[in-house]
């Protein structure tokens, strides 16, 4: 028997060039199995390209993905998303001209995928179901977000990457959404980018602080939370 | 229902506009003569949107302007033509391509290896100037001396006097020869449009797969060459409308087909760097035609003859009329238009109706809508995009060279053809907003109907009721027209009428 706890996922030292510029110089990232995992930093870290690494969006040039215990970097991103990861991105990207029943059922991977989560879905965010036939482009920006992490609900997926959920809400849609993350992290494990610290520390087991494209700290969020020299030090007015 | 308003209140706006100017201008007309009038315009709008429909989704989904949609067109009312009248030359000449594109599929497959194991820049550099040359080599060796003018003669399979089907072609010997010399040329053509740097770009099919889709290709040529004259001899003993039916086939296919090695081998490679890609299109606008000129002729040719359903030379009362007697000609209040036309407008019709449901009604649709917006969020969702991004390419593609073999009947085929209808396609797509079905469909309309007023205005002039001369237009004003109105609608709405890309 293995003691440490089993990674659904780790980011072993990747190296991701947009362009010319080096963006992440060394970020490695453990996700335990079953986990809330935040990372931390400022803006420009390299918080938002470590996500898109991971899922082949931008496509680490060197170092390890290794998802479920294979290694899946440079595949194309849809492969990687198939294989069981969600993607709730910045901004939301939901789509404007498609209602929210085709927003969800864009992301089906087998037929009667939808129906199956359906219940779970609308348990989470019961909002929703009254905006179905709606297009997604006339949702409130809370909405919208609530649509991007059901969207990425729809399939079975193992890890979802969710990436700053809290940012341009009002504060009661912010404990709408974590309080749905919360709910949710019970049947998949989330990796988090969140710039609000205190929801960060609500929500997250673990953390990892990426500083100009390389992870510098990682460990328990139970530990940081009484590390005012390392909050101060790497996060600043975040705290 | 306010949000109907509010989100398309650029698009009623003008379609408001439209109508009440529109309105005005009948007001001073007959109605035989603004109905005869509307009808050519539906005509040119139809054939604009078979072009700008394909144009607009391959813009919005992979942001690529296809400056070669033109060069499509031209294709498929060449095949078409060749179809119906001289089946010989694509016996002859479809296996040449059946079996360069097998042999480039494979090659561009193998190819990565091949890169990956030359790292030095120079070497790499050199390696492409000595792959060039040989493919040039290669294929101009393989080419030598081919019967192109006599194939051609006339575009017409000879039944007599012209140039004899076994005169006109190579013996099968030599052909055979000249194939195996194209397959050797495909592979360094193949590795030259193996993309070195971006191994992520290309599809990851399986190595078999690639073969058996080469191996299928090169069957087809060389079954067709073995076959050339049953195949011949079958096919001119069909009845003209089968054939015109074959013709839109085989038209159709070609263009999908061509859309598909457009995407494969020039845009694919190449996503994310839009200049190489539109540049690429560009060249392919000017070297597609010249290879068209190559095949086929510098010449213009007569239209290609209609199907018996618009044949016979009479003039039908109504629509009703016509279906018992097949006129060319049908009574629309009190002028006689020709059928054909009719049909043309139809074909634009179904085409909308048909791509529309698909778009709203299936899954490939609802993926195509989503991609407009954001393609890599749907990749991000799990579904391989690079392959909707082909289907689209060759959809638009098929729909441009359908457009071309229904113009064949209407406007005679020649290589400078195409590009008129690009030129006005992509003002429609302007005007009716980058990446909306619906706007390219309003659009072409648009245009449509301003070219025919505005050519009916030359030639007949407007007698304003106020003034006691006819005020003509000059031939000028109705062809700049169309840009005008562009110009126009960009200023209310940059982004065209129904445009949501900036």
């Amino acid at each position: 028997m293995t003691t440490a706890p089993h990674n659904i996922l780790e980011v072993r030292n990747i190296q991701t060039f947009i362009g010319q510029f080096h963006i992440l110089d060394g970020v490695s990232v453990d996700v335990p199995d079953g986990s809330i995992t935040v990372l931390l930093g400022r803006n420009g870290a390299g918080k938002t390209t470590t996500l898109k690494s991971i899922l082949g969006l931008t496509p680490p040039r060197a170092g390890q993905v290794v998802f479920n215990g294979r290694e899946i970097q440079g595949r194309p991103a849809y492969r990687t998303a198939a294989q069981g990861i969600g993607y709730v991105p910045e901004h939301r990207a939901i789509f404007r001209d498609l209602s929210v029943a085709e927003n969800l059922r864009i992301a089906e991977r087998k037929p009667g995928d939808l129906a199956r989560r359906e219940e779970f879905i609308f348990g989470l965010f019961p909002d929703l179901k009254r905006l179905i036939r709606l297009p997604g482009g006339n949702l409130s920006g809370g909405q919208q977000q609530m649509l991007a992490v059901a969207r990425a609900l729809v399939p079975e997926n193992e890890l979802l990457l969710i990436d700053e959920p809290s940012e341009g809400l009002a504060p009661v849609v912010i404990e709408q959404m974590m309080e749905a993350i919360r709910r949710l992290s019970a049947h998949t494990t989330v990796l988090l980018v969140e710039q609000n610290f205190i929801m960060a520390s609500r929500l997250a087991d673990r953390y990892t602080i990426i500083e100009t494209g390389r992870s510098i700290h990682s460990g328990l969020m139970a530990d940081l939370v009484h590390d005012e020299a390392t909050i101060q030090r790497y996060l600043g007015a975040a705290a | 229902m306010t949000s109907i308003w509010k989100n398309n209140r650029a698009a009623l706006i003008i379609v408001a506009l439209t109508v009440v100017i529109l309105g005005g201008i009948i007001q001073t007309m007959e109605p035989k003569v603004w109905v005869s009038i509307m009808l050519s315009g539906a005509t040119l709008a139809s054939l604009y949107f078979l072009v700008a429909s394909g144009l607009s989704l391959i813009f919005g989904l992979m942001d690529v302007l296809n400056f070669a949609h033109g060069v499509l067109f031209v294709l498929g009312a060449y095949v078409g033509l060749s179809t119906f009248l001289n089946p010989r030359l694509l016996f002859n000449t479809l296996p040449i391509f059946f079996v360069l594109i097998a042999s480039i599929m494979m090659s561009q497959h193998l190819g990565r290896a091949f890169w990956s194991r030359i790292t030095d820049t120079r070497t790499r550099r050199i390696a492409t100037v000595v792959l060039l040359a040989a493919a040039v080599g290669l294929v101009l060796l393989a080419l030598r001396g081919f019967p192109m003018r006599a194939l051609n003669a006339f575009n017409i399979t000879a039944v007599g006097g012209l140039v004899t089907t076994a005169n006109a072609q190579d013996p099968l010997a030599l052909m055979l020869r000249r194939l195996l010399l194209l397959a050797l040329g495909g592979v360094p053509l193949g590795l030259l449009l193996s993309p070195a740097e971006r191994p992520e770009e290309v599809s990851l099919r399986p190595v078999w797969q690639t073969a058996l889709i080469a191996g299928t290709s090169a069957l087809i040529g060389i079954l067709l060459l073995v076959w050339r004259d049953s195949g011949e001899v079958w096919m001119l003993a069909l009845s003209p409308d089968v054939r015109f039916i074959l013709a839109l086939i085989m038209g159709t296919v070609a263009g999908a087909l061509g859309g598909v090695a457009i995407e494969t081998g020039l845009i694919r490679p190449f996503y994310g760097n839009p200049v190489t890609q539109l540049v690429l299109t560009l060249g392919l606008s000017i070297a597609g035609i010249d290879l068209i000129e190559a095949m086929w002729g510098e010449e213009a040719n007569p239209p290609m003859p209609t199907p018996s359903l618009f044949n016979e030379s009479c003039r039908s009362d109504s629509i009703i009329g016509w279906f018992s007697e097949h006129c060319q000609s049908v009574d629309v209040v009190g002028r006689a238009f020709p059928t054909y036309r009719l049909f043309i407008i139809l074909v634009g019709v179904l085409v909308f109706i048909g791509v529309g449901l698909m778009l709203r009604r299936t899954r490939l649709g609802m993926i195509i809508r989503a991609g407009v917006q954001d393609s890599e969020m749907v990749q991000a969702l799990g579904i391989n995009v690079r392959r909707v991004f082909t289907m689209v390419f060759a959809l638009g593609s098929a729909l441009a060279a359908m457009g071309g073999v229904i113009a064949a009947p209407y406007l005679g085929v020649f290589p400078a053809m195409g590009s008129i209808f690009q030129l006005q396609a992509f003002i429609a797509v302007v005007i009716g907003g980058m990446g909306s079905f619906i706007g390219a469909a309003v659009g072409t309309v648009i245009l449509g109907m301003a070219r025919a007023f505005g050519d009916h205005f030359v030639a007949a002039g407007i007698d304003l009721p106020f003034l006691d001369t006819v005020i003509k237009g000059s031939p000028a004003i109705a062809r700049a027209s169309t840009v005008l109105i562009m110009a126009i609608v960009l200023l209310v709405k940059p982004s065209g009428i129904f445009g949501k890309k900036e």
